[in-house]
């Protein structure tokens, strides 16, 4: 459910401009403007690496081969895959993960999914065919965009059994090509402002508890009762689910109020980041760890970061213990210098403070002092002095610069506090890179060597069956010497017999004659 | 690739539908309460029992059927599918090679008439493609058309090779059986060619010309009166069908007892 949260949001929530420009097509062309989303921002969450999983629902968008050249647009960057108007039924619009699919050719999706038509085994079931099928089901749907085309409809229309006919139509349909109307999914995703209104209002708070039944609800509406004290959320409200002695005149409803569309403030980014990369893809305990923000929020929020350039990863979690200790350090001096501060930063140091991680808390609060400019001036400075850094040495300048910036002054401890943090992060995940690349090098080479000895072998043996046919010939040649000696012995003796009878005066000559026969 | 000698015309191979894709097809005719519900497709054996319930089910939500025709489709599906797999496994003896098969089909507004010869040995052969081909030719609006024909070339198919079946059973019975299976297969196939004749050494193999109208398709399109009045005219057919039917089935219960 959370994955068709966050691809729905993914969709939706572009930050550009809204929806492609619908070309108004008429009715009987066959062309249409499928949106692609250039999910410029991949969070790793959303490209699952399992090509395999094939039949996974919603709008996961896998990872696609390379658009072929006879892709019908150009990708637009800003486009998502949200509807453009939902009345108009010209304009035909597919999911993302389906902008492979192209008139003229059969994508290796088609063919994963569908082998019993390329595999060969059956005469008649044959690419043609299954283009057929395609073709034939998603320009019926495509006349009216609106109806939702049946199997039934379709099957009495294409020749060919059932159960092919069946396979291909579950395949379009779920993946998108037909059948696929934003109108019919719900109704969160209609509009992009819709859904980010209501990823907002949901924002504002926490999840409530109902008053009722005690179920969490993220709605934007509920209803107070003065008398039982009681907060319904919506859903309870309608169905009437409170307890015999309140009838709806009893309720107030109360709005949550829409004005405040809440930035994310850097401590809050802060903590989401650095939850993430603890927690991964356990949004409860990140939203935990956020604390003031629910879990939609959060996946909201995380999708939106542009990586890399503003925020880097975040800091603290993975340093060890060693660090912790000396971080102590720091951290003790910087609280003493909060409490100095003065009581409306401590109010607000306290939920921060008493976060899991000191170093989260030191680090969060001295972005918040040092103000938001700073800290990326900061985390901007720790990219570019990233690649001086070695690796293997990342970690003892770093713990020189713990220490360097436990004598320092507060302000110089918030920048470099924060770079030696960005920078560990960094070089540990640049070295895990690095280490892979030489992994997937040496396999590479290996399977070059073995290629290369294979075809070795190859000519080897091509070799040798030469010499051998080169042998048997070499026999063959003086089998057939001896056998000319034999003939020419015979014709010889031949030729002797015949001239002896004739005249025995004239052997002389014969023999002389014969011994002229070569 | 197998060669057959003209002589050696008996070819005894399992049974199995003289197609390339060894499909079944089914045909539906269910009435309950007075709802007619009438279709025919192309089915694959090979598929698990468990798509006959789907498919009954998706057919009766995408056609808002009652939904007591659930349980009567898949059970009619069944009894067709079963009856299919009886045959399996049987050999069956393929002795006229070339049948005639006729086309007779009225499809909402379309009728079609055709009659063709068929080679029954040749186990590559495609009434979907040989459909698919004649609605391009023939120019047949309606695709509705394509499935009926291939279904009906299936069908005929299917009664040919099911009786090749039983005659093979029959020869096995007793040495009468041969002869007997001769005088069956002759009779009940319909005309059977004799390809002798035809492709002798006097015969030619372009066909005469008196003979072409015989062989040439008819795509009629009818006005939707005339359907109409057709329509009638077959549930008449069908209803009395049914009474005497049911005539049938008493007359015999009453007597069979006595």
């Amino acid at each position: 459910m959370l994955k068709e949260l966050l691809s729905g949001a993914m969709e939706t929530t572009q930050p550009a401009a809204s929806a492609p420009a619908p070309a108004p097509v008429p009715a009987s062309s066959q062309t249409f403007t499928p949106s692609s989303a250039k999910s410029a921002d991949p969070p790793h969450l959303l490209q699952t690496p399992s090509v395999s999983s094939t039949k996974s629902e919603g709008m996961v968008a896998e990872p696609r081969d390379p658009p072929s050249s006879a892709s019908l647009h150009p990708p637009e960057p800003s486009s998502s895959a949200g509807p453009s108007h939902a009345s108009s039924s010209y304009v035909i619009t597919i999911p993302s993960c389906s902008g492979w699919f192209s008139w003229d050719q059969i994508h290796n999706t088609e063919r994963r999914i569908l082998p019993e038509f390329f595999d060969g085994k059956s005469a008649s079931k044959n690419s043609e065919v299954y283009k057929y099928y395609r073709d034939f089901i998603i320009r019926r749907f495509r006349v009216n965009p609106t109806r939702k085309i049946t199997l039934t409809d379709v099957r009495r229309e294409l020749v060919g059994d059932i159960g092919s006919i069946r396979r291909v139509f579950d395949f379009l349909e779920e993946w998108g090509l037909i059948n696929y109307t934003p109108l019919a999914k719900p109704k969160v995703w209609e509009t992009k402002r819709y859904v980010e209104k209501w990823i907002l209002l949901v924002c504002l708070n926490p999840p409530r508890q109902d008053g009722n039944e005690g179920h969490t609800y993220p709605y934007f509406v509920e209803f107070g009762c003065k008398q039982a004290d009681i907060i319904l959320c919506a859903r309870c409200f309608v169905r009437g689910d409170y307890r015999p002695g309140l009838s709806s005149t009893d309720f107030r409803r109360l709005n949550i109020t829409e004005e405040t569309k809440t930035d994310w403030t850097d401590k809050e980014t802060l903590h989401l980041l650095e939850a993430i990369l603890h927690y991964g893809e356990e949004w409860k305990k990140v939203a935990e760890h956020v604390g003031t923000r629910s879990e939609i929020d959060c996946i909201a929020r995380f999708i939106k970061l542009p990586f890399g350039e503003q925020f880097l990863g975040p800091e603290g979690s993975i340093n060890g213990n060693p660090h912790k200790e000396k971080d102590e350090m720091t951290t003790k001096s910087i609280e003493d210098n909060a409490l100095e501060q003065g009581s409306p930063k401590r109010m607000r140091l306290t939920p921060l403070a008493d976060a899991s991680n000191p170093i989260m808390a030191q680090v969060s609060f001295l972005s918040a002092v040092v103000g938001s400019n700073v800290a990326q001036a900061a985390a901007q400075a720790a990219v570019s002095a990233l690649p001086k850094v070695e690796i293997a040495s990342g970690f003892t300048v770093n713990d020189e610069k713990l220490h360097s910036a436990a004598d320092g002054a507060k302000e110089e401890d918030s920048p470099a506090v924060d770079q030696q943090a960005y920078s560990e992060i960094l070089s540990v995940a640049a070295a895990e890179a690095q280490a892979k690349l030489e992994t997937e090098q040496k396999d590479v080479e290996r399977y070059i060597s073995d290629i290369v000895q294979v075809q070795m072998k190859e000519i080897q043996d091509k070799i040798i069956h030469f010499e051998e046919l080169e042998y048997l010939l070499e026999k063959e040649r003086l089998q057939l010497r001896h056998m000319k000696d034999l003939l020419f012995e015979d014709q010889l003796t031949y030729l002797q017999h015949n001239t002896r009878p004739i005249s025995k005066g004239a052997e002389g000559q014969n023999t002389k004659s014969n011994n002229h026969v070569p | 690739m197998r060669f057959f000698t003209p002589g050696a015309a008996k070819a005894s191979i399992k049974f199995r539908m003289p197609t390339a894709e060894n499909l079944v097809p089914i045909r539906l005719d269910i009435d309950v309460d007075g709802n007619r519900f009438k279709d025919a497709f192309t089915w694959n054996p090979s598929d698990p029992d468990s798509e006959v319930t789907n498919f009954a089910k998706r057919t009766v939500k995408d056609l808002k059927l009652p939904s007591t025709f659930v349980a009567h489709i898949s059970q009619s599906i069944q009894n067709q599918l079963s009856e299919f797999h009886s045959f399996e496994g049987q050999e069956m003896q393929i002795k006229e090679k070339i049948v005639p098969i006729k086309i007779d089909l009225r499809v909402n507004n379309t009728v079609i008439r055709d009659q063709f010869l068929w080679d029954i040995s040749n186990l590559e052969s495609d009434p979907e493609e040989f459909a698919r081909t004649f609605c391009k030719d023939m120019d047949i609006g309606d695709p509705e058309v394509g499935p009926a024909i291939a279904v009906s070339i299936r069908e005929q198919l299917y009664e040919i090779v099911t009786q090749s079946v039983s005659s093979a059973r029959e020869t096995r019975i007793g040495k009468k059986g041969r002869r007997a299976s001769d005088t069956l297969t002759n009779s009940k196939a319909g005309i059977t060619m004799d390809l002798g004749k035809l492709f002798g050494s006097k015969g030619s193999v372009v066909r005469k010309r008196k003979e072409w109208y015989l062989y040439e398709p008819i795509v009629d399109i009818l006005s939707n009166e005339e359907v109409g009045a057709l329509d009638a005219r077959e549930e008449l057919n069908a209803r009395l069908k049914r009474k005497l039917d049911e005539k049938d089935e008493s007359f015999q219960t009453r007597y069979s007892h006595g």
